[in-house]
């Protein structure tokens, strides 16, 4: 049993309550806060400080930052694992396929793919934003399409690896297919690294989707999501600093789950740290 | 010799392919130049002069081979929103971030290795525990929102720096190092916990390792076999990672320069990203991809000169 070992150490431990957490937070929210908790305006509380009315304080708008907080977190998550399952959709054939082929094949698309990896990540997802026009569907696009390159990089490097095993050998001379060689050998044996890189992937997703709603080419309002938040918070923090500080904390707390939880499950599955922790 | 030749010349096919993604995403944009001069409200007719006299209604291919060669002949073109020729802006910019990029790096590095060797050195310590948690932290955060916290800190709070703003090295000196200094440690802070955690993980490795041993028992001073022989073979990988991170810093600037105001480079790429300045986009997309490739570049060349036992081929 491989994955229990992620959970023997507290940090791996840790990280997998708070993303648990995180994603309870996700998916219940918004069944059991009404949606208008989040948008509804009390405009003699503008900026108030946490109350016992709002624990968290509100925004410019008088809005009450624990629901905002806790219904943007569908956004925030939603977009992060549609970006990182996007990248995977793309990313794993193309590396397997590289990794597995080699010679031309493999020297063809790993100069595009080191191409892609010159355009650093948020600038990629920024112009692909741009271009396309930024609303929740495009951020999806424009993240998981900056994230692609790095993905299929790493599933290459692995994927050759696993195809020169003695066992893909014998598997290929006992007349097995490339098709079949790459589905039922080499993918199985990869996946320990595409979910670690998955888990660390997402930490990265959730703050380039902050990053890019930060600078407005993202997520737009009325849909709330933390980096948004953060955003509007910009000409408030002399007088309200909290309306910064709660979103930032949530953004905080889960990058921060995911990667504990994410360093663990490679010390438990990726093959390259395996041991040496 | 033969090695650098054949680098140089998968440099020129990388950025000859750079140029083209960036001409190709930039094209799929909706509207299009003539209309960014002449606005949406235009007359159609004159719209479609001015297209056929800016050439867009050539094969995009043609289109591509003029661009090209503009930006080999120096013709950049102009910006469509600041109506200045490109090359100048651009290079007045790059030096503007180019300050950054060297500050941040600065204090990075300076505050990365020795926390991550003290991390090594007490390895499953709590002096690990507190650095390394810290650097996870680091990593945790989005780079705006340390700018935030700077920003309170340092210039609501104390006052000792200025939020925002950017001013020309060449006019004051003194003035353009405390304009830079609050983006660069917002850019530093992120960049400084990324290769805390890489010199912690390499410089546990090599502490391992045989050769450690045998320098400690040949009865070595610890700070010796640390710094001497531990840190000297450190070198080369978080050099290669902090070379990786130049990537990183171009994407984090575009955020940190808007959030400072610090008209640089990326405060004008993203001046251009949201007013859709098309000929500014591709130049200065183009720009930022080529100086992270010609860094990553440079990093492999000096890994051989800090490691001898590196012979490139």
């Amino acid at each position: 049993m491989k994955v229990p070992a992620a959970f023997r150490n507290t940090k791996g431990i840790v990280g997998a309550v708070v993303v648990l957490t995180v994603l309870a937070v996700a998916i219940l929210a918004p069944l059991l806060i009404p949606a208008d908790w989040a948008t509804r305006m009390d405009m003699r509380a503008r900026l108030s400080a946490p109350t016992w009315a709002h624990p968290l304080g509100t925004d410019q708008l008088g809005r009450d930052l624990m629901f905002r907080v806790l219904l943007g977190a569908q956004t925030s998550i939603f977009i992060a694992s549609a970006a990182v399952l996007m990248s995977i959709v793309i990313g794993l054939p193309l590396g397997l396929v590289s990794g597995y082929m080699g010679k031309t094949t493999d020297n063809v698309l790993m100069r595009l793919v080191d191409t892609l990896l010159s355009f650093p990540a948020l600038l990629l997802a920024l112009t692909i934003s741009a271009v396309l026009g930024p609303n929740l569907q495009n951020t999806i696009i424009a993240i998981g399409i900056a994230f692609t390159p790095f993905l299929a990089r790493i599933i290459r490097g692995e994927a050759l690896r696993v195809a020169q095993m003695p066992y893909v050998e014998a598997a290929r001379t006992a007349g097995n297919s490339d098709l079949r060689l790459i589905t039922l050998h080499i993918l199985p044996n990869i996946m320990p690294v595409v979910i670690v890189q998955a888990t660390i992937s997402l930490a990265f997703a959730i703050l380039a989707e902050a990053g890019l709603s930060f600078l407005g080419l993202g997520t737009q309002p009325p849909d709330a999501s933390w980096g948004l938040m953060i955003q509007a918070s910009r000409d408030y923090l002399d007088r309200a600093p909290w309306t910064a500080l709660v979103p930032g904390a949530a953004v905080a707390l889960t990058v921060l789950g995911l990667n504990m939880f994410g360093d663990a499950l490679r010390d438990a599955l990726d093959p390259r740290t395996r041991g040496e922790a | 010799m033969s090695y650098i030749l054949n680098r140089v010349f998968s440099m020129m096919l990388t950025l000859f392919l750079i140029s083209a993604i960036t001409f190709a995403v930039t094209n799929i944009l909706p509207g299009d130049v003539a209309m960014m001069i002449m606005g949406t409200q235009s007359n159609p007719e004159a719209l479609a002069g001015l297209r056929e006299t800016l050439g867009l209604n050539d094969p995009l291919l043609m289109q591509y081979g003029r661009w090209i060669g503009g930006m080999l002949t120096g013709d950049w073109g102009s910006s469509l929103v600041f109506k200045e020729p490109i090359a100048p802006l651009l290079l007045q910019k790059m030096t503007a971030s180019g300050l950054l990029v060297l500050f941040s790096m600065t204090i990075a590095l300076a505050c990365a290795v020795p926390l991550g060797v003290w991390a090594a050195v007490h390895a499953n310590r709590w002096q690990d525990t507190a650095a390394s948690s810290t650097a996870m932290l680091g990593v945790s955060l989005p780079d705006f929102f340390w700018g935030i916290m700077l920003i309170l800190l340092f210039a609501r709070g104390l006052g000792w720096l200025p939020s925002s703003g950017f001013v020309d090295p060449a006019d004051d000196l003194g003035a353009a190092i405390r304009h830079a200094l609050l983006p660069s440690l917002a850019l530093g802070l992120g960049l400084m916990a990324h290769l805390t955690r890489m010199t912690r993980a390499t410089m546990t490795g090599i502490l391992k390792q045989e050769f450690i041993r045998v320098a400690r028992a040949k009865g070595l001073k610890e700070s010796t076999v640390v710094w001497r022989y531990g840190l000297a073979n450190a070198v080369g990988p978080v050099m290669t990672v902090a070379g990786l991170q130049v990537g990183y810093l171009f994407g984090s600037i575009i955020v940190i320069e808007s959030l400072f105001n610090y008209t640089g480079m990326g405060w004008l790429t993203y001046q251009a990203l949201l007013n859709r300045d098309i000929p500014l986009i591709q130049a200065s997309v183009f720009v930022i991809a080529a100086v992270v490739m010609l860094a990553n570049l440079l990093v492999d060349l000096l890994y051989a000169v800090v490691d001898p036992r590196i012979r490139l081929s």
